[in-house]
């Protein structure tokens, strides 16, 4: 895995490692891209640590006097063996070159379709507040979700409501899903939420829509187990730019 | 080193022309700007020429998931690092030996509820852990406070009590089942483990630093190790996450003793961070409540990354014990935690 790290080599990767974390979180909302919005001041704090950690060994490095290797002698070497740090530690460049190079986006259709998790299901009915009559209600998709499945006040009947997310292909015909990821922690244990769209064409997969549209009724109890998305007769389909925070 | 100093040369003033070290600095900080600028160059002309092109849908979820991982871990093990640096610069030895009870068997309880303290997930426990046996602290109760600390410390708790509103019983479960398989793997390790398996990492100050000159060079050494082992983590769990389809381990919910191992077997492949889990444990609705415990139970203590982590600081010849001891005793636990409690 190459040379063991010296300490040039060592500063040098903190000191990318820190800056490319400074980049995503300070300088810029990419981070939301991978984990909760509320992860930015920890992020931000560690990427200084170790940039600063970094540009502190380059100075010290650059500082350093010249030493001729053949007068250092035995006790040089042993002092030179301390000073490298282990191997492994050139993987952190990786991270790096993935924020660089690839800058992961935020999970999309791909993930979307290969997780079949079921998705959580109120375990009891709740109530939830009325919505607007005139106009369409926007909401985000686990508030739709929760309310078609579980409210005691059936809230959603014969109500517009608006709601945002990309689009997945589905199996059957005539029908697509409105998706949105919804994180707990990072992206790693992001689970898809689904809506199935009727009534209109499928836009293509991944292209973030805004669709607004009626909830078609499903009774509670008649929900079969595992996952299962309910359904919206949609009206109209807006294409939108992909909101800042892409996850729920 | 001192007298090779560019001053040198004023020290000789005989001397008709200066010596050839004059104003030389060391061979690595003149290849320094050689190195920096092009790399940076590179990644900064990549990110817009390249990555318009990089656009493989698996490709790109993977690279997600994985910079996910290493993103999400990273503040909270500067954090453990930064700990772990403190107690080998700031804390002497003798505080441990009066704090700890002095036999083995007796100090294992106490590092599992001392545990409680340490607000973080697990990546922080693993440099805490060793920082606290290079000072001296008998193996078996580090590594009882390596296991208990990421499951049972507050804000895990608090999350869990979210994550399952209506059910205290969870809780209570997780924080017993916890606690009881990191004495029992203390004991364990302390009853059969022979010294040479587990490394020690040994860190003793040289002479003639500062403390703090210590603490930093502690810290900068067990990031880039522990932060290698990260990677070496993340990479095989974002790998497995892309590749192995989840509904073929979601599909036996129904055979109970099955479902447990399995459940435990996915919180070693997802390898989420133990203040999460619990909300991803909520949302596996098809299975028992035991083989949720199980999943809260396995992942803080055996994961993907961790493995990475404890094979990396202790040794393969530990990492090739311990995760299948534990991996044991916390399945066998949990079944028996989640038969008398759910």
């Amino acid at each position: 895995m190459g040379a063991p790290v010296n300490r040039m080599a060592q500063s040098l990767v903190m000191t990318l490692l820190g800056g490319a974390i400074l980049r995503v979180s300070a300088l810029s909302t990419i981070y939301l891209n991978y984990v909760k919005p509320g992860f930015r001041p920890l992020l931000i704090a560690a990427g200084l640590v170790i940039f600063a950690l970094g540009v502190l060994g380059l100075v010290q490095e650059w500082r350093k006097p010249y030493t001729p290797k053949a007068q250092a002698g035995t006790e040089h070497e042993s002092e030179e063996k301390h000073r490298h740090g282990p191997r492994v530690a050139w993987l952190l460049c990786l991270p790096v070159v993935a924020i660089f190079l690839i800058t992961p986006p935020a999970l999309g259709s791909f993930a979307a379709e290969r997780d079949d998790t079921p998705q959580p299901r109120p375990s009891a009915p709740e109530a939830y507040g009325v919505l607007a009559r005139d106009r369409p209600a926007v909401m985000p998709l686990g508030e739709f979700i929760g309310r078609a499945w579980g409210d005691a006040n059936r809230s959603l009947v014969d109500r517009q409501v608006k709601l945002t997310g990309f689009a997945v292909h589905s199996k059957q015909k005539g029908q697509w899903y409105l998706t949105r990821m919804q994180l707990r922690c990072c992206a790693a244990d992001a689970f898809p939420l689904k809506v199935t769209v009727l009534g209109v064409p499928a836009p293509r997969d991944d292209t973030w829509v805004e669709v607004t549209g009626t909830w078609v009724p499903t009774p509670y109890d008649q929900l079969p187990k595992g996952t299962v998305a309910p359904e919206m007769r949609a009206t109209a389909v807006a294409k939108v730019k992909q909101p800042d925070e892409p996850y729920e | 080193m001192s007298d090779r100093t560019t001053l040198d040369w004023t020290a000789e003033p005989d001397s008709p022309v200066p010596p050839p070290t004059w104003g030389r600095r060391a061979p690595e900080a003149q290849v320094l700007p050689w190195v920096f600028v092009p790399l940076v160059g590179f990644l900064l002309l990549g990110n817009f020429l390249l990555s318009p092109h990089l656009t493989a849908p698996a490709l790109r979820t993977w690279s997600t998931i994985f910079v996910a991982i290493c993103v999400q871990a990273i503040p909270f093990l500067v954090f453990g690092v930064a700990l772990s640096a403190a107690i080998t610069a700031f804390v002497p030895p003798s505080f441990w030996t009066r704090v700890l009870p002095r036999r083995p068997y007796a100090a294992v309880p106490v590092a599992d509820v001392a545990g409680l303290v340490l607000p973080g997930c697990e990546c922080a426990s693993v440099p805490v852990a060793s920082g606290l046996m290079a000072r001296g602290v008998t193996p078996a109760a580090a590594l009882a406070f390596l296991l208990a600390s990421p499951a049972v410390n507050p804000v895990v708790l608090v999350a869990t009590a979210v994550a399952f509103p209506g059910q205290p019983l969870m809780v209570v479960g997780r924080f017993a089942a916890s606690l009881i398989v990191a004495v029992l793997v203390g004991w364990i390790w302390q009853l059969l483990g022979r010294p040479g398996r587990l490394r020690i990492p040994s860190r003793t100050a040289r002479e003639g630093e500062s403390r703090w000159a210590s603490f930093l060079s502690a810290m900068r050494h067990d990031f880039l190790h522990a932060g290698g082992f990260l990677v070496v983590g993340g990479l095989t769990a974002a790998t497995l996450n892309v590749v192995v389809p989840r509904s073929w381990l979601l599909s036996v919910g129904d055979i109970p003793w099955l479902s447990v191992l399995v459940l435990a077997v996915l919180a070693v492949i997802l390898s989420i961070c133990s203040e999460a889990d619990a909300f991803v444990a909520a949302s596996l609705t098809a299975f028992s409540p035991t083989a949720k415990l199980a999943f809260l139970v396995v992942g803080p203590m055996v994961d993907l990354k961790l493995i990475a982590l404890q094979a990396g600081t202790f040794g393969r010849a530990f990492a090739v014990r311990f995760v299948p001891l534990t991996f044991t005793v916390a399945v066998l636990v949990s079944v028996l935690v989640g038969w008398v409690l759910l």
